[in-house]
C-alpha cells in the first residue's frame, strides 16, 4: 500500500482522538469527582483534582469524624455498602453462571442435536427482546411473591438470566451448529460418551464465543438499575446500583459518586481484561452467519 | 428427511431436556408477566378502586387512540428511538471503521470505544445526572446551570433533561455499537475490501456500495438491539429526569399510569403498543440477519 499522504494521518489520528474523548470523558469526570474532598468539590477546578484522596471511599465503608453541624447528625445515614458489594458480587456471579449454563446447554440443543423447527425455537427465543420490560415487574412481582423469593437475592438470579439468554443462546448456538458432524463424530467413534465429546472438544473450542456471552451477559445485568431497586427493598440485601438509588443525592453526592466507581472499576476491570476475548467471540459466532 | 431411528429420537429428547432451563427461566420470568400484562389490559384492574375488576374489551385501547397525550407520547418515542438509532448506527459505524485497520496504540483506543458500554449503565447513569444536574453548589454546576438554562430556553422546559437522556442513550449505545461492529468486519474476508479497493476510487461509493451490503447482518442485529433499548429505555429517563418527565416516552407514560395512577388496565395497554411494531421490524431483520436459504449439511 502506497504510504498516506500526512493530511490523512493527521485526519485519523485527530478523529481517534476525538472518539477517545468522547467515550471516555464521562467515566474520567466521574473518576476525578469521587477522588476529591468536599472543599475541592466545591471550589476546585472541576475537570482535574489537585489533592486526590480516598476518604469518600473509606466513608462509604465507614461513616467516620463528627457530623458536619446539626443538619449533618440528622440527616447523615449509615450504608451497608459492604453488604451491597457482597450482594452485587453474589447476584453477578450467580446470574452469569445460570445464563451461561442455560444457554450453552440450550444452544447444543439447537445447533448440534437439532429438534424439530430447531430454527424457529431459536427465533422465538430471540424475540423475547421484544418484551418491553416497563411495567413488566408489577405481574413479576406476584410470581417472585407465589415463589416466596421478595426481598430476596435469589429473585434476580431468577429474573436477570432473561434479560441476556436470548443473545446468548443465539450467537453460542450460531456457533454450534457451524461444527463439522466429524469433529465430534470422531471422538464418538473412540468409545467417548457424547457429553465428554462436547466437554472435551466442542466447549475448548468455543472458548471465545463463551467468553463473548459471559461478558455480554455481565455487561447487560450490570446495566439494570430498575429490577434491583424494585424487589430489593431491604437495605442490607440490595445491590450496589438499588442501594445508591436509595443514597440523597444532594447531601452524599461525592459518596455516591464514589460509590458508582466501586461498583464501576471492577466490572471495567473485567471487560477490559477480556474486551479482546469479546470481538473474538463475536466474530467467531458471527463468520457462520449470525 | 425423516430418519426417525431410534438415536435420533432419543435426540431430540435429549434437546428438549437441555433446553427446559432455558425456556423454564423464560416461561417463568416472561410468559406468566406477558399474559398477565395481555390481561390486564382488557380489564380496569386498579389498586385504588373498590369493587371487582371489569372487563372492558379494548376499551384501554381504544381510549389511547382518543388521546392526544398518548400520540404525543408515542411521536417522543418515534423521534427519541429513530434519533438515538441513527446517531449510535453512525457512531458505531465510525468507531468500527475507524479501528478496522491496525495503527499504532490501536488496542488502547479499542479500550476506550469499549468503556461507555462495559462502564455498568445502572451506575453511570446517576453519575451522569448529577454531572449534568449537579445538586449542590459543585464547581461546575453554575456552568451547568448556565447550559440548561440556555437549551430550556431555546427549546422549551424538560429539554435539557430529554437532551440528556437522548445523549447518555447515544453515548452507551454507539461503544456497543462500534464494538459489535468492529466484530462484524473482523468476521468479512479482508480481500473483499481491497477488492474494493481497486474497483472503486471513491471511499464513500465503497461504503456503501461494499461496506454496508457485507455489514449488512450485522448492522440489522445492532439496528434490532438498538430499538429494542430505546424503546424500553424508561430507567434512563426516569433517572435522568428525576421522574419529572416533561416529554414522556410511552414507556414512562406506562409506569406513570401504573405506579401513580394506579390504572394498571390502561398502563398494560400502553406498554404492549409497542411489541406489534417490535415483532414486526423483528421479523424484517430475521431475513438480514437469520436468512432461511442458509441449510448447512
Amino acid at each position: 500500500m502506497n504510504p498516506r499522504p500526512w493530511w490523512r494521518k493527521l485526519g485519523h489520528g485527530s478523529l481517534l482522538l476525538v472518539a477517545t474523548v468522547y467515550c471516555v470523558f464521562p467515566i474520567y469526570f466521574m473518576l476525578v469527582q469521587s477522588l476529591k474532598t468536599a472543599e475541592e468539590d466545591v471550589f476546585g477546578n472541576p475537570l482535574i483534582v489537585v489533592n486526590p484522596t480516598f476518604e469518600n471511599f473509606e466513608e462509604l465503608f465507614e461513616r467516620k469524624g463528627e457530623a458536619r453541624g446539626f443538619v449533618g447528625s440528622v440527616l447523615r445515614r449509615n450504608y451497608p455498602v459492604l453488604e451491597w458489594l457482597e450482594n452485587t458480587i453474589v447476584v453477578f456471579a450467580g446470574s452469569a453462571t445460570v445464563t451461561l449454563v442455560a444457554s450453552i446447554l440450550a444452544a447444543y440443543a439447537l445447533g448440534r442435536l437439532r429438534p424439530p423447527g430447531f430454527r424457529w425455537w431459536r427465533r422465538a427465543i430471540f424475540a423475547t427482546y421484544v418484551i418491553p420490560h416497563t411495567i413488566l415487574f408489577v405481574p413479576l412481582y406476584q410470581v417472585i411473591i407465589r415463589l416466596h423469593l421478595d426481598d430476596n437475592l435469589l429473585a434476580l438470579l431468577l429474573v436477570y438470566p432473561t434479560l441476556a439468554l436470548p443473545f446468548c443462546v443465539w450467537i453460542l448456538s450460531a456457533y454450534f451448529q457451524q461444527f463439522p458432524r466429524e469433529v465430534e463424530e470422531s471422538a464418538l467413534v473412540e468409545g467417548a460418551s457424547r457429553v465428554t465429546a462436547f466437554v472435551r472438544i466442542i466447549l475448548p473450542m468455543s472458548r471465545s464465543v463463551i467468553v463473548a456471552a459471559g461478558i455480554f451477559t455481565v455487561g447487560t445485568i450490570a446495566s439494570d438499575f430498575t429490577l434491583a431497586s424494585v424487589f430489593l427493598l431491604d437495605a442490607h440485601n440490595q445491590t450496589i446500583p438499588a442501594g445508591l438509588g436509595t443514597m440523597d443525592v444532594a447531601l452524599d453526592e461525592l459518596l455516591a459518586v464514589a460509590g458508582i466507581n466501586l461498583m464501576a472499576i471492577p466490572v471495567v476491570l473485567i471487560c477490559a481484561v477480556f474486551a479482546r476475548g469479546y470481538v473474538r467471540g463475536l466474530t467467531a459466532a458471527m463468520v457462520e452467519g449470525a | 428427511m425423516r430418519v426417525a431411528t431410534t438415536a435420533r429420537r432419543r435426540d431430540i429428547q435429549v434437546a428438549y431436556l437441555l433446553l427446559a432451563p432455558t425456556l423454564l427461566l423464560l416461561l417463568t420470568a416472561l410468559a406468566y408477566p406477558v399474559g398477565w400484562e395481555v390481561w390486564t389490559s382488557l380489564t380496569d384492574l386498579s389498586p385504588l378502586k373498590d369493587g371487582p375488576t371489569a372487563f372492558v374489551g379494548l376499551e384501554n385501547y381504544r381510549r389511547f387512540l382518543a388521546d392526544p397525550e398518548f400520540w404525543r407520547a408515542a411521536t417522543v418515542t418515534v423521534v427519541y428511538a429513530a434519533v438515538t438509532s441513527v446517531a449510535k448506527l453512525s457512531l458505531g459505524v465510525g468507531f468500527a471503521l475507524l479501528l478496522a485497520r491496525p495503527f499504532r496504540g490501536r488496542a488502547l483506543v479499542f479500550l476506550a470505544i469499549f468503556l461507555p458500554w462495559a462502564y455498568p449503565a445502572s451506575v453511570s447513569v446517576i453519575g451522569w445526572y448529577w454531572t449534568l444536574n449537579p445538586p449542590i453548589p459543585t464547581a461546575y454546576s453554575v456552568f451547568m446551570g448556565n447550559v440548561k438554562y440556555a437549551v430550556d430556553g431555546v427549546l422549551g422546559g424538560g429539554a435539557w433533561a430529554f437532551l440528556s437522556v437522548t445523549l447518555f442513550n447515544i453515548w452507551r449505545g454507539s461503544s456497543f455499537i462500534g464494538v459489535f461492529l468492529l466484530a462484524g468486519i473482523n468476521a468479512v474476508p479482508p480481500e473483499l475490501f481491497e477488492c474494493a479497493v481497486l474497483e472503486s476510487k471513491s471511499a464513500w461509493r465503497r461504503f456503501w456500495l461494499v461496506t454496508v451490503p457485507l455489514l449488512k447482518p450485522f448492522l440489522a442485529l445492532a439496528v434490532f438491539l438498538s430499538l429494542t433499548t430505546a424503546f424500553a429505555d424508561l430507567a434512563n429517563v426516569w433517572m435522568l429526569t428525576a421522574g419529572r418527565i416533561v416529554y414522556p416516552v410511552v414507556g414512562t407514560h406506562a409506569y406513570w399510569l401504573a405506579i401513580r395512577g394506579g390504572q394498571f388496565g390502561p398502563a398494560s395497554a400502553l406498554s404492549l403498543t409497542l411489541v406489534p411494531f417490535l415483532l414486526a421490524v423483528l421479523l424484517i431483520l430475521f431475513r438480514m440477519f437469520d436468512p432461511p436459504e442458509k441449510e448447512r449439511a
